[in-house]
């Protein structure tokens, strides 16, 4: 039956959407945990005369991971600057139709988002250099995955993976929200989160 | 055909490498009666040289002066024009880098980065701007020194006893100035422009490393060019090229002079003290870049 | 063209604005004929965020999340009544200088805001002022959030605009300085005319008692200060330095701070970071895109053609900006606008960058007091319940003095830049 085919796909989507969003309240804590820790650690040896030469670099990159982590579970909560300005002088019904397009767009931008990606990171380029990150520059000029960063010297696309994970896990969200807003399945609300509506952030 | 190039680097209006960028592109323009113009993209607008990398990988971006630490951190090869002592002053450096050794190190880049290298600019030999007091190389044991985060600078120093600290570009001021660290390496161009003085107790002029930096093409981009074009191109950047080094080898006489005059003592490192920590140096760098010892020996003659 | 009407569209029907941004910025890209750039997209995303400066921001929040949470807030209003509240407008003084001290640990407005607005709103309204007028005074207090350090907006600004993070922080020191003084001067022209109440007397014995239990406090902006004058930390490091003296202040102090709710105290931090981190990210990618099609030099050429000295080119910035602030936010409207006039401000009427900052800064903090977007009220009033459409009309004095200060600011650069080395 296609029709209950097509409830279940709903389903596994807001499921998916809550369990990400689960994990990502967790990284969220941890990477926020992490940077204050690698700060005061930073204070502390340096103060000490120990200076620890790669603290700089894994608290930026830190921040990065936070920044795409937080925007991805900030899409499914609904918490980012709109201007809503036109929206709100509309009909309930024309607001409704706005909703809708304007979640779409979010779905649009993470899917354009993992087409980017796979431009940049060359998936398949890679494969077929058997994984060898110098062949696929020889083959192609795509050097990303012969890059190490300066001071913590890891190879840089493990830490540009968030890109594409921000990608994948913003249109799950944006699927998710988007079912809610065309009323096929009920609002879920997020767990775990005591967030006021008012704390903002200018 | 008429083409509009785009050129990124990373330091800001003013400082001699954008002059040298913004020359370039008049001279291309007159030389093809407007035919190749250039737009110079300064300051890291299209982002960090990692970033300006990446673009002239893709032929987004045409050109670029990008610094020998951002390349010598992909390709330990040119990363040894980093090394220490290969060259004692700046005019040895005017000279090292236009010898065809030095050219010779972007032989490697088409295949390494997927750009071309056209020429190498340059600035002064870097010194160290100390809060405590430094006679020798030897009073830099133990000092928390903020450097430059390449991996050779942070092996010399490190080789010297100091403890490498990597602070960004703008705090480097108030970070001396408050304490945060005991001194700073930079070259005296920028270090005059940033005042460095103020914040010091005494110059170490160590005539040891210095950051030249390299006129790069895209290879996407170079291969789509008439011959001509690349001839031309050549030909014009190397004559820009060769004017920013002389103008700002023959500058450093007066920063020196400014330097002097500023009421803080600027002091030499002695030769003789050199040899272990180059030998020390080179115990790490040689088998990384065996190119190393073929750049001494013609710096051993400038 | 099409990118701009795109960006629009987009904003129009209600797309969060850091979104707007980015698919404004594809949009370029596919209309640019130059689909290499697709390439380069991810990665400008990430370089915008790649940036030792923004680390400050995740810890400014955490210690306004830390002083909340630990009550610390409510005894800096109890310290600044001890000062100043037996004057005519008692209280209306105490709120503008509480809000001036707080100002020194909290970095944003909204959240100044959203905390000051629950404790005056209610205090006032008992002594007799009107809750309209005490709710728009509690907004502008806010106002000083991000103008005295620390301050998110400043932090931001000073990644767009490539300047020392403490530099642009210390700048804002004497404009919010002089802005508390002239607050309390209108307020204490409208006190008399109003004949403001005046708050209960306390003794000479009472005040000094209640500026002794709540001095405790001062010691979060003490070990600020303290970190960064020793030579122990940074700017940035300093927040974190300061979470800590927060938290053990609300723990072994007020006794209000548990450590049970330090989770969610990160994860609040976290997500109201990434709100604006986002935007960071976004406004790199769209700015890129502006640069790679030459915007900003084509902005200057018209800017040029209407202003023939800084003074002129400053007031007109002025007035973009407040036309800006009207409907578009503190930051977002920040990262829209200092990449395209910040270059002509340096380069071509050769204004200190940092000068340009606090002007464009305040600015846009007063678009957030301004209808019809004025998020600061709408803060105020959802908490306390007044109607934001009055609140504008019943401190417009506060609106015009602000307006007066922006343009001192704009002609005399000495006032931004006096502390600044
Ligand atoms: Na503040
Ligand atoms: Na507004």
């Amino acid at each position: 039956m296609p029709a209950t085919r097509a409830l279940s796909l709903r389903r596994t989507i807001v499921r998916t959407s809550s369990a990400l969003l689960a994990f990502e309240r967790l990284a969220l804590m941890g990477l926020m945990y992490l940077l204050t820790g690698l700060i005061l650690v930073n204070v502390v040896t340096r103060y000490s005369h120990f200076p620890i030469y790669w603290i700089d670099e894994s608290a930026v990159y830190c921040v990065v991971w936070l920044t795409f982590i937080g925007a991805s579970a900030m899409t499914r909560l609904r918490l980012d600057f709109a201007v809503t300005m036109l929206t709100e002088r509309l009909s309930p019904q024309h607001q409704k139709v706005a909703k809708v397009i304007s979640t779409g767009l979010v779905v649009v931008f993470g899917l354009a988002l993992i087409v980017t990606c796979v431009l940049w990171m060359d998936p398949i380029g890679l494969a077929r250099a058997g994984f060898d990150g110098r062949k696929l520059a020889a083959d192609t000029f795509n050097f990303l995955y012969t890059e190490r960063t300066q001071t913590l010297n890891w190879p840089t696309w493990v830490l540009y993976l968030t890109l594409p994970i921000f990608a994948v896990s913003m249109t799950i969200h944006g699927l998710a929200n988007l079912l809610e807003d065309l009323e096929l399945v009920p609002r879920t609300p997020p767990r775990g989160f005591q967030l006021s509506e008012l704390d903002g952030v200018n | 055909q008429a083409r509009e190039f785009r050129l990124g680097l990373i330091t800001p209006n003013g400082h001699s490498w954008n002059k040298a960028a913004l020359k370039f592109g008049d001279e291309l323009k007159a030389a093809t009666n407007g035919r190749l113009t250039l737009t110079v993209f300064h300051s890291g607008q299209l982002g960090n040289e990692t970033a300006m990398m990446q673009q002239l990988q893709s032929g987004a971006l045409d050109m670029g002066f990008i610094q020998a630490a951002e390349l010598g951190s992909r390709v330990p090869h040119i990363a040894a024009i980093n090394a220490p002592y290969i060259v004692r002053s700046t005019p040895a450096v005017a000279k090292f880098v236009r010898h065809p050794a030095a050219v010779k190190l972007f032989e490697v880049l088409p295949q390494e980065t997927g750009t071309i290298g056209l020429g190498w600019g340059i600035t002064g030999m870097r010194a160290v701007f100390s809060s405590k007091d430094l006679n020798s190389l030897a009073d830099i044991k133990g000092m928390k020194l903020r450097i430059n985060p390449t991996p050779v600078y942070r092996d010399f120093y490190s080789s010297l006893g100091a403890a490498p600290t990597p602070i960004p570009t703008p705090q480097v001021f108030d970070a001396m100035a408050n304490g945060q660290v005991d001194g700073l390496e930079a070259d005296l161009e920028f270090s005059w422009n940033q005042r460095f003085d103020k914040v010091s107790k005494v110059i170490l002029q160590m005539n040891a490393v210095f950051m030249p930096m390299a006129a790069v093409v895209s290879g996407r981009v170079w291969q789509s060019l008439p011959a001509a074009d690349r001839e031309l191109i050549t030909k014009t950047i190397k004559t820009t090229l060769d004017a920013q080094i002389d103008e700002l080898a023959g500058n450093e006489p007066t920063l020196i002079e400014n330097f002097k005059n500023a009421p803080i003592p600027i002091r030499q490192v002695d030769a003789k003290d050199t040899e272990a920590v180059i030998a020390e140096f080179d115990k790490i760098w040689l088998p990384k870049a065996p190119v190393l010892a073929e750049l001494r020996k013609v710096g051993a003659t400038l | 063209m099409i990118t701009s009407a795109a960006f629009m569209a987009f904003m129009l029907v209600g797309v969060p604005i850091g979104l707007c941004l980015c698919l404004a910025g594809l949009v370029y890209i596919a209309a640019s004929g130059n689909p290499v750039l697709f390439q380069s997209y991810p990665l400008q995303l990430f370089g915008g965020v790649d940036s030792y400066g923004l680390i400050a921001i995740p810890l400014f929040i955490l210690i306004g999340e830390i002083m909340n949470g630990g009550g610390i807030t409510r005894r800096i209003v109890d310290m600044a009544m001890a000062f100043v509240g037996s004057l005519k407008g008692g209280l209306a003084y105490v709120n503008i200088l509480a809000n001036m001290f707080i100002s020194s640990i909290l970095g944003s407005a909204t959240a100044q805001v959203a905390i000051m607005a629950q404790i005056m709103v209610p205090e006032m309204e008992k002594k007799g002022y009107d809750k309209t007028f005490a709710a728009g005074l509690t907004a502008y207090g806010g106002m000083l959030g991000p103008i005295i350090p620390p301050s998110v907006m400043f932090v931001v600004y000073s990644v767009l605009a490539q300047v020392s993070v403490s530099d642009m922080l210390i700048a804002g020191i004497v404009p919010g300085v002089i802005l508390t003084v002239m607050f309390c001067l209108v307020i204490a022209l409208m006190g008399y005319i109003y004949n403001y109440p005046r708050a209960d007397y306390q003794t000479p014995r009472q005040r000094v008692m209640t500026i002794l239990r709540t001095s405790p406090t001062l010691l979060i902006p003490i070990v600020i200060v303290g970190t960064i004058l020793g030579g122990l930390a940074n700017a940035t490091e300093s927040a974190a330095v300061g979470a800590v003296a927060a938290a053990l202040v609300g723990k072994f102090w007020t006794k209000e701070f548990e450590f049970s709710q330090l989770p969610q105290m990160m994860l609040r931090s976290a997500i109201y970071s990434a709100i604006v981190l986002f935007l960071v990210a976004a406004a790199a990618v769209f700015s890129w895109v502006l640069i790679f099609g030459k915007v900003p030099q084509e902005t200057a050429a018209w800017i040029q053609t209407a202003a023939k000295d800084p003074v002129s080119f400053m007031l007109i910035c002025n007035v973009i900006l407040l036309v800006i602030g009207t409907v578009i936010d503190g930051i977002p409207g920040l990262i829209m606008t200092v990449p395209i006039l910040l270059p002509v401000a340096t380069e071509i009427y050769h204004i200190d960058p940092r000068q340009f900052g606090v002007v464009v800064v305040i600015n846009l903090v007063l678009g957030l007091l301004s209808p019809p977007v004025g998020l600061c009220f709408f803060v105020a009033a959802a908490v306390t319940g007044a109607k934001p459409g009055r609140m504008f009309m019943v401190t417009l004095p506060f609106f015009v003095i602000s307006c007066v200060l922006l343009v001192l600011l704009s002609l005399y650069p000495s006032l931004s830049l006096i502390l600044v080395k």
